[in-house]
Formats: C-alpha cells, sequence, structure tokens
C-alpha cells in the first residue's frame, strides 16, 4: 500500500514535470536558451567597429526595455513579423521573416525579462507621442527620415527599406527612447548606418521629431 | 632601477600604442556601411533606398563627367553636412558627426576612384 502510494506520488510528480508550461522557467533562461546565439543583453554597447557591427546575427537588447511597448513585444515574440524590410545587416537580401515563433507562455516570460533591461539614459515620461508640425517638418524635410525608414501615409507604406520600418511605431516603440536614440547615438548604438545628428538637430528638434514618429500607425 | 624604467616605458608604449591605434576605417568598408544603401554598391547611384518615393537621384559616382566637375572640397562638405552645404537635397544627411575627418578624406579618395576622375 506504502509502495502505491510512493508510486503515484512519483508518477504525479513526473506527469506534473512532463507537462509543466515552459512559462515556469524564467525568461531569462529561456532567452539564454532561445535568442541569446543572436542576441546580447549586457550592455553597454559592444561594437567599436564597422566589422562589429556587422558581425551580430540580431539586434542588441540590452535596453530592450527601455525601447519596446509590453504589449507590443509580448504579442510580436508569438507572431514574428519583419521589422526591417531587408535582413538584418544586408543591403541586398530581403528579410526572410524567419524568426522564431514563441508560445504565449514563453513569450510571457521573455517579455518580463526583456522589459526589465532598461538603460538610465532614457528618461520616462518626458517625450509624448504627437503629431506635431515641427517634427512633421524635420521628418519629410530638413532631415527626410524616409530616405531609409518605410512610413504609413493615409495608409499607404512609403519610404526606403535600408532603416527598420517605422510603421506602426506608436504600438511598437516607447517615445523616450526614441528620443534617447537620437540624442545619444554613442550610448545605444556607436556603430550604426544612420547619421548621428548631433550639431545637425538640435535637442528642440530632435524632441518633436521623436513625439511626431511615437505618433505613427 | 633599470628594471622599473624598462617596465615603466613599456607600460607607457603600450598606452600611446593603444590610444594611437584608432585609424580610420577602411574606405570601402566605410563606403558600403554608409553610402551604398543610396548611392549603391558600385557607386552609380542605384542603391537601394532608392524607390519611387526617392525625391532626387542619389549621385551616380560612376559618371565622370559630372563628378569632375564637384571639387574635393564641396564633396566633402555635403558629406560632413549634407546635401544642403551645397543647395542639394537634404535625403543627403550630414555625416560629420559619424566619421572622422580622416574617414571623409577616405570618402573623397573612394569616390574619385569610382569616378576615375578628378576635380576639373
Amino acid at each position: 500500500m506504502r509502495l502505491l502510494a510512493v508510486t503515484v506520488s512519483l508518477g504525479a510528480a513526473l506527469l506534473v514535470t512532463m507537462t509543466a508550461p515552459s512559462y515556469a522557467a524564467g525568461g531569462d533562461a529561456i532567452f539564454k536558451k532561445s535568442c541569446a546565439g543572436c542576441h546580447y543583453t549586457d550592455g553597454p554597447a559592444k561594437e567599436k567597429t564597422i566589422a562589429d557591427q556587422l558581425a551580430k546575427k540580431g539586434p542588441e537588447l540590452w535596453y530592450a526595455g527601455s525601447k519596446f511597448q509590453k504589449d507590443w513585444l509580448v504579442a510580436w515574440l508569438q507572431a514574428p513579423k519583419p521589422i526591417r524590410p531587408l535582413k538584418y545587416n544586408s543591403l541586398t537580401d530581403k528579410n526572410p521573416g524567419d524568426h522564431p515563433k514563441m508560445s504565449a507562455g514563453d513569450a510571457d516570460a521573455v517579455t518580463e525579462f526583456l522589459m526589465g533591461l532598461t538603460s538610465p539614459e532614457v528618461k520616462a515620461g518626458v517625450i509624448k507621442a504627437n503629431n506635431n508640425v515641427q517634427g512633421r517638418n524635420t521628418f519629410t524635410k530638413k532631415m527626410p527620415c524616409g530616405g531609409c525608414h518605410e512610413y504609413s501615409l493615409k495608409g499607404v507604406v512609403l519610404g526606403g527599406k535600408s532603416g527598420p520600418s517605422l510603421v506602426g511605431a506608436s504600438k511598437r516603440l516607447n517615445p523616450d527612447w526614441i528620443y534617447a536614440f537620437l540624442a545619444k547615438t554613442k550610448v545605444f548604438k556607436p556603430v550604426r548606418d544612420m547619421p548621428d545628428f548631433t550639431g545637425a538637430l538640435n535637442p528642440k528638434d530632435m524632441e518633436s521629431v521623436a513625439a511626431y514618429v511615437a505618433a505613427f500607425e | 632601477m633599470s628594471r622599473f624604467v624598462i617596465v615603466t616605458a613599456t607600460a607607457l608604449g603600450l598606452a600611446l600604442g593603444a590610444a594611437g591605434s584608432a585609424q580610420a576605417a577602411d574606405p570601402k568598408e566605410v563606403y558600403d556601411f554608409y553610402c551604398a544603401q543610396c548611392h549603391g554598391v558600385k557607386g552609380d547611384g542605384k542603391g537601394i533606398n532608392v524607390t519611387k518615393d526617392f525625391s532626387t537621384d542619389p549621385r551616380d559616382f560612376t559618371n565622370a563627367a559630372e563628378m569632375a566637375k564637384r571639387s574635393d572640397e564641396d564633396i566633402k562638405a555635403v558629406i560632413r553636412d549634407g546635401g544642403p552645404a551645397i543647395s542639394k537635397s537634404p535625403l543627403m544627411p550630414p555625416w560629420g558627426a559619424t566619421l572622422t575627418a580622416a574617414e571623409v578624406d577616405g570618402q573623397l579618395a573612394y569616390i574619385r576612384k569610382l569616378c576615375k576622375c578628378k576635380a576639373q
């Protein structure tokens, strides 16, 4: 009888272990196993040369919690769609759209992990999404960002292909991060194929264009 | 004493060597990374960003006749400060805060190699 009880208990424990949803694991462990081959999360930025950047298989994520919106991230991890029209670090190959998908549980756990990776260089709650005239002027005329980035105008997608698409930026990006990415190039991406606009745009220009981009549908 | 001098001199030499090792990146590598997205890998102005929405034609660096009309100083000014520096399109952005002076010089030399031309 005692043997039966022990056997049943062991069996039940084994069953629980085998069927336990993977979200029981920590997001950091899941990330390390499934994502760390292409993305690094231990900042600050490691890239010092063009070769360093080109050696990377995917974007750095050490400031993911400052960059992304949580709801977007958890949904994207379950149904990833290309953000860059082109394959990462390529100017010729189309993005194959082959980013691995995650289960809902794993996506929740990894999102929790990534949203904890924040940078003190991003001041929270300063930039508010706003379709403002000054930002539009900078985006379309002064420094035409659409030369490299796709964006949507009245439902029509326009723009270049080399940069990440800005379509749907209002749901994906944190407005404060957009500003920080413009104002603090050396901190977030010291080697990037987008210009450092320091000196060409003043802080007010950067704030207004960040607010403008943050409102993109 | 002499050992101390040697160690100190070696350490100083290493430090100076490290500080002096920040050389300009290879001009082709710089071109391919920053410029080719609009000007094309071959320099013919047919980069991946040149879609129907691109409101100007990026400079074709292989056009010797046109490129010869541009002075070296104009080319460097455009790279540093963007198209408006010589009354051209702002679609050419300023790279002056991105590239070092030596890298800008390297791009001028590389562009002159692409056009096989000199300023008239």
